[in-house]
């Protein structure tokens, strides 16, 4: 089934929680966040859909993108030359976005359901009970983009380590001075795990 | 480095002959230059030889691979490479078993604490290389990579440091050479490891 026609059988079925088609690309629709667990149930469950595959679940930070999804020139925040975290006067205010890539194996067809939520409430109810794919997707989307999806079993960071702090992939990221000791700069340790009596020479007397 | 350069030119700002010596010897007569023998006996340096030779002959490696330098250590330890020739072929399952760590790949922040754990298991005498551009200093994710330590010298201390992107594996085997003319030209019982970030600023400049 073609993609304009799978969006206007979701307008028919859930009215106002589908937004405007998406075409592109990747060609979908816009779901409003608190109805995309139903919406996913329908696209599984319906005999004509069958979506039975969750191929990618992404989060995204659209900050520095206008209306139109046109991007703007927003600095992403490295080290400067002396190797200090580079901090921003620039507040970020976009928008975050969850997109599920779904596919199915019965009739072979593609569509991405977009949901877009705001910065400051950013929670969107998870699929994890559709397809257990999602699971760890969605603990990749809360660990480096900071999304919290409601209901999720078991939400925690899965690529970073558990006492990090902050989202990596948030464009108002500011990069860690050190880690657990570590500089994460590339600049001189500040002090030696040896005394400058060990310091001698290579093959010389200890 | 011959001694005519030392006299014929002056050397430049910050130039330091015996800090570049240390940081750039390479041969066991490169090394005899640096380190006076004169105190040593018969005896016992021949000893100091035997172990030497037979620690450079089986350098026995952990199996630690952490990125695509790894695709090219596992190609230097096939057939057309074939790392087993050094004595390096022997890739042990368990840190306790070995002698050589190649940290080949991109150290993160998260693999850290496991990289210097398995640095600790492993017994003394033990060495580093740091294989390819990520673990010598974080490589392509130097400014922009949140989450990858710039520089495995900040966990362990390193012996040879092998650039390539990733290196090839006769550079890998170039680089086993390096580290076995380095243990070829030690002496004594085990010596503390030495930080290079460190210790090439704490060097003095010496005349002689």
């Amino acid at each position: 089934m073609e993609a304009l026609k799978i969006h206007e059988l979701l307008k028919e079925r859930f009215a106002d929680a589908v937004g405007e088609f998406n075409d592109g690309l990747e060609k979908g629709s816009t779901i409003e966040a608190g109805s995309i667990a139903e919406v996913a149930e329908f696209m599984r469950n319906d005999e004509t859909l069958s979506f039975d595959l969750l191929m990618c679940l992404t989060g995204v930070d659209w900050d520095g993108y206008d209306e139109n999804g046109k991007g703007k020139s927003v600095a992403i925040l490295g080290y400067d030359e002396n190797g200090e975290p580079e901090q921003s006067d620039r507040v970020a205010e976009g928008d975050f976005g969850v997109l599920y890539s779904l596919y199915s194996y019965k009739h072979g067809h593609k569509f991405t359901l977009t949901v877009r939520v705001t910065r400051q409430e950013a929670s969107v109810p998870t699929v994890g009970s559709v397809w257990p794919t999602a699971n760890w997707h969605e603990r990749e989307a809360y660990d480096l983009v900071g999304i919290n999806f409601a209901g999720h079993p078991n939400l925690c960071r899965i690529l970073l380590d558990d006492e990090w702090e902050g989202h990596p992939l948030r464009k108002d990221y500011v990069m860690p001075g050190t880690w657990l000791g570590v500089p994460m700069n590339g600049q001189p340790l500040a002090t030696s795990p040896f005394s400058e009596d060990d310091v001698k020479l290579p093959g010389g007397e200890s | 480095m011959t001694d005519n350069y030392k006299e014929s030119t002056t050397p430049p700002e910050g130039y330091d002959p015996l800090r570049e010596q240390m940081l750039d010897f390479h041969v066991e007569e490169d090394l005899a230059k640096v380190i006076d023998s004169d105190d040593k006996n018969f005896i016992l340096t021949t000893v100091d030889q035997l172990f030497n030779w037979a620690r450079l002959s089986s350098v026995w490696p952990v199996t630690f691979g952490l990125a695509c330098c790894a695709i090219e250590m596992m190609a230097a330890s096939a057939t057309r490479y074939d790392i087993d020739r050094f004595g390096a072929g022997a890739f042990r399952a368990t840190p306790r078993q070995a002698d050589l760590m190649i940290v080949s790949g991109t150290v993160t922040a998260k693999m850290a604490t496991r990289l210097r754990r398995i640095y600790d298991q492993m017994p003394e005498p033990k060495w580093v290389v740091a294989m390819g551009s990520c673990a010598i200093g974080g490589g392509p994710y130097f400014k922009y990579g949140y989450h990858v330590v710039k520089g495995v010298d900040y966990l362990v201390p390193v012996d040879v440091f092998i650039p390539g992107c990733p290196p090839r594996p006769e550079v890998l085997l170039d680089g086993l050479m390096r580290l076995q003319d380095k243990i070829r030209g030690r002496k004594g019982k085990s010596k503390p490891p030495v930080w290079v970030r460190d210790y090439a600023g704490k060097i003095p400049y010496v005349k002689r």
